[in-house]
């Protein structure tokens, strides 16, 4: 229906969208080698999984350590290694490419190019990031996702440079991951006012990759250097005359812009897929544009929360990076405004309110709300100096930015495509146990997480006192954990059910239709 | 200032509007999503949510700065910031100064007579006790619930934190917040509150 209004480009809508069995056709030469948008973009999308299976099951294991007081049978070591691959696994390797291989898929359908420009060096990122995990997995660093200096330079682990290394690997996999984006940002052709907004955010996010992965890059050579001593003076190692604040500062100039890097797609895929399902075009265009760039902008000079700069505690610049942080807040607010007043504006039809896609962007939406808000608190200094800095309410706000929000857009994104890649609908019975899981499981999860946060719970313990409501907070998080653990094996199974013998897709998997019971016909098939 | 970075005041306000705000989202997503009746905003209503952020931003930026250059004022008075360098002008004005070496992976705490004792401080009920902490190695935290106040301790830098000492005589947690290696949760110490009329520590 409404032909004339899919064609519009500011419904992140356009034709090529066929139905097709691509995920079995695919031989072991278009796995390995294919530089079809599609083949690279499944791939990434496959490959994912297997990261957050891989991650996941890390954090299952530890989940089960940290459920009660006193060590059971993680030791630090172990529970450390663990931890560290939880956290690089999962964002480097799961979210990241999960959602910039969804950004690949319907970037060239989006804008009606049909191809990925410069699919190359997209081919090229993805294997550069699958030698960093590999490198990742035998080296088994422990010293966190963040790798401070000189920490990570002495933890007694003689292949800790492997760890390094993929941290420079994952810099070079991730710029090449944004110049694919920005290259296919401005490979419109409508001029500025008539391109997608999932072009801008691609082009947006394309740029923030590029500049601040340098950083992430001279970290990773930097840890390299210093390890091997390879200059006489060190750059991060204070006991060779290297500068521990310069660490902290050239890692977060990366650090802040990475939460970024997969929530601007998820973004994007909100902006794509909402109109898709209400059937009119977003509440504004101009102010999605708009909150894209203020949020790319102000990305990279508010790294310095995420530490205490040392000479300016409660001084300008401090204050200045406090200022900066509460107002990037605006931007993510305008999105969520946008989207809020979308699904206000006209009646939302029973077709989008049965799809698992919709009802994933919706709790999506609540996710970004309940984690979003607390980063008003976070940014300010007095809060930060009391129970938030390195406390689980850390773990609570990120786990419900990156996982409850930017996650579950991904996976709105995968059933969303889904009917596109195997010709078949996915069980909507297991999908709704996956959705379900997710949501309530994520909810105790997080909320567990903040609670222990606010009782000054540390982070990175693999033992804990029995101070009062800890145990309590731990358990929850553990139940939540477990709850999202199962939600992921239903999606697996119905991934892998569905694609053989799901329904088959004739033309428009996503009819949009107001009235089921008037229409029955035209519902979408299960 | 009786606790200076304490939940009441100026951070339950923050705590409240932060809550609100989740709530009025939350809300608005519902209403949208069930209620019968649609709604276009126009761009004035967006344009004056920009201008609730705005001063929202403004309000947190006062009450956080506010609350935090007090804590610090009441830290030094003399040099208003803290520094690197610190003179030690004003230390009469606390009861007590300790400093503090944080290593892999414990503390040490040395008192006004150069006595060290290792992850145990003994401070007398209500005390206004300054700490003064390096670290030796690595970057660690210093992180004392009780008094609700978090430092980030770089190996080539010097910190200096206050607390108020609890009233009630007892034993509270001091503990490392920062990952500072594979002996990191070991990294605890104890503020112990002795009211003891005797020599301390």
């Amino acid at each position: 229906m409404a032909t004339m209004e899919m064609d519009d480009p500011k419904m992140g809508e356009k034709v090529h969208w066929v139905p097709e069995d691509l995920l079995s056709g695919m031989t072991v030469k278009q796995i390995l080698f294919s530089n079809d948008y599609r083949h690279i973009a499944l791939k990434g999308i496959m490959t994912s999984f297997i990261m957050l299976a891989l991650g996941g099951t890390f954090a299952v294991l530890f989940r089960l350590e940290l459920t009660v007081p006193d060590v059971q049978f993680l030791g630090a070591r172990v529970y450390m290694t663990l931890m560290t691959l939880h956290g690089m696994v999962m964002v480097f390797g799961f979210l990241i490419p999960l959602v910039v291989s969804i950004s690949y898929y319907m970037l060239p359908k989006v804008l009606g190019n049909d191809r990925l420009l410069w699919a190359g060096a997209a081919q090229a990122s993805y294997w550069v990031l699958i030698l960093a995990a590999v490198l990742l997995v035998i080296g088994r660093p422990d010293f966190t996702w963040t790798a401070y200096a000189p920490m990570s330079l002495r933890t007694g682990n003689q292949f800790v440079w492997m760890g390094h290394l993929a941290i420079l690997l994952v810099a070079i996999s991730e710029f090449l991951a944004g110049a694919v984006l920005f290259r296919n940002a401005i490979a419109g052709k409508g001029g500025w006012s008539n391109t997608p907004l999932m072009a801008w955010a691609a082009g947006t996010i394309g740029l923030l990759f590029m500049a601040s992965t340098l950083p992430l890059g001279f970290v990773g050579y930097g840890l390299l250097s210093d390890y091997a001593q390879w200059t006489s003076v060190a750059w991060f190692d204070p006991s060779r005359g290297g500068s521990v604040q310069f660490f902290l500062y050239v890692f977060w100039t990366y650090g802040h812009p990475a939460v970024y890097l997969p929530f601007v797609p998820a973004i994007a895929i909100i902006y794509s897929i909402m109109p898709r399902f209400l059937g009119h075009p977003m509440w504004s265009y101009w102010s999605g544009v708009v909150a894209f760039v203020l949020l790319a902008a102000g990305a990279m000079p508010i790294g310095p929360h995420h530490f205490q700069p040392v000479y300016t505690v409660s001084g300008d610049y401090q204050r200045f990076v406090q200022i900066l942080t509460m107002l990037v807040f605006i931007p993510s607010v305008l999105h969520v405004f946008n989207w809020i007043s979308s699904l206000f504006m006209a009646p939302i039809p029973d077709s989008a309110r049965k799809a698992i896609p919709f009802k994933f962007m919706i709790f999506a939406i609540a996710f970004i709300v309940y984690g979003g808000a607390t980063a008003f608190l976070n940014a300010q200094i007095a809060p930060d100096s009391d129970f938030i800095h390195n406390t689980y309410w850390i773990p609570a706000h990120f786990h419900a930015m990156f996982f409850g929000f930017s996650g579950q857009m991904a996976f709105a994104g995968v059933y969303f495509l889904f009917p596109y890649f195997t010709g078949r609908m996915y069980n909507q019975t297991m999908g709704n146990w996956h959705f379900w899981l997710w949501q309530i499981g994520l909810f105790i999860k997080i909320t567990a997480m903040g609670i222990a946060g606010y009782l000054y719970f540390p982070r990175w313990v693999y033992d804990y006192l029995d101070i009062p409501g800890w145990a309590e907070a731990q358990l929850f998080v553990t139940i939540g954990g477990y709850m999202v653990a199962v939600g992921f094996l239903f999606f697996l199974v119905n991934l892998f059910w569905s694609a053989k013998h799901g329904k088959l897709v004739e033309d428009d998997p996503w009819p949009v239709v107001h009235d089921l019971k008037a229409a029955p016909a035209a519902a979408p098939a299960e | 200032m009786e606790n200076a970075l304490g939940i009441w005041g100026p951070q339950a306000i923050m705590m409240a509007i932060t809550a609100s705000f989740t709530i009025f989202g939350m809300i608005m997503l519902l209403a949208a999503v069930l209620m019968k009746r649609r709604w276009k905003p126009s761009y004035t209503v967006e344009f004056a949510f920009i201008g609730l952020m705005l001063g929202l931003v403004w309000y947190g930026d006062y009450l956080s700065q506010g609350t935090y250059s007090a804590y610090q004022k009441n830290l030094n008075t003399e040099e208003k910031k803290v520094s690197g360098n610190y003179s030690g002008l004003d230390e009469q004005a606390f009861d007590r100064t300790v400093t503090v070496v944080a290593f892999q992976w414990g503390y040490a705490f040395i008192n006004e007579d150069e006595e060290i004792s290792r992850n145990a401080v003994v401070v007398k009920p209500g005390e206004k006790v300054l700490f003064k902490v390096v670290s030796n190695d690595v970057i660690h935290g210093f992180n004392v619930p009780v008094a609700q106040i978090t430092a980030e301790i770089d190996p080539d830098e010097k910190r200096e934190l206050w607390i108020k000492a609890p009233d009630k005589p007892g034993k509270y947690l001091i503990q490392c917040v920062n990952y500072c290696g594979v002996g990191h949760t070991q990294m605890k110490a104890w503020l112990v509150v002795d009211a003891g009329e005797g020599e301390s520590s």
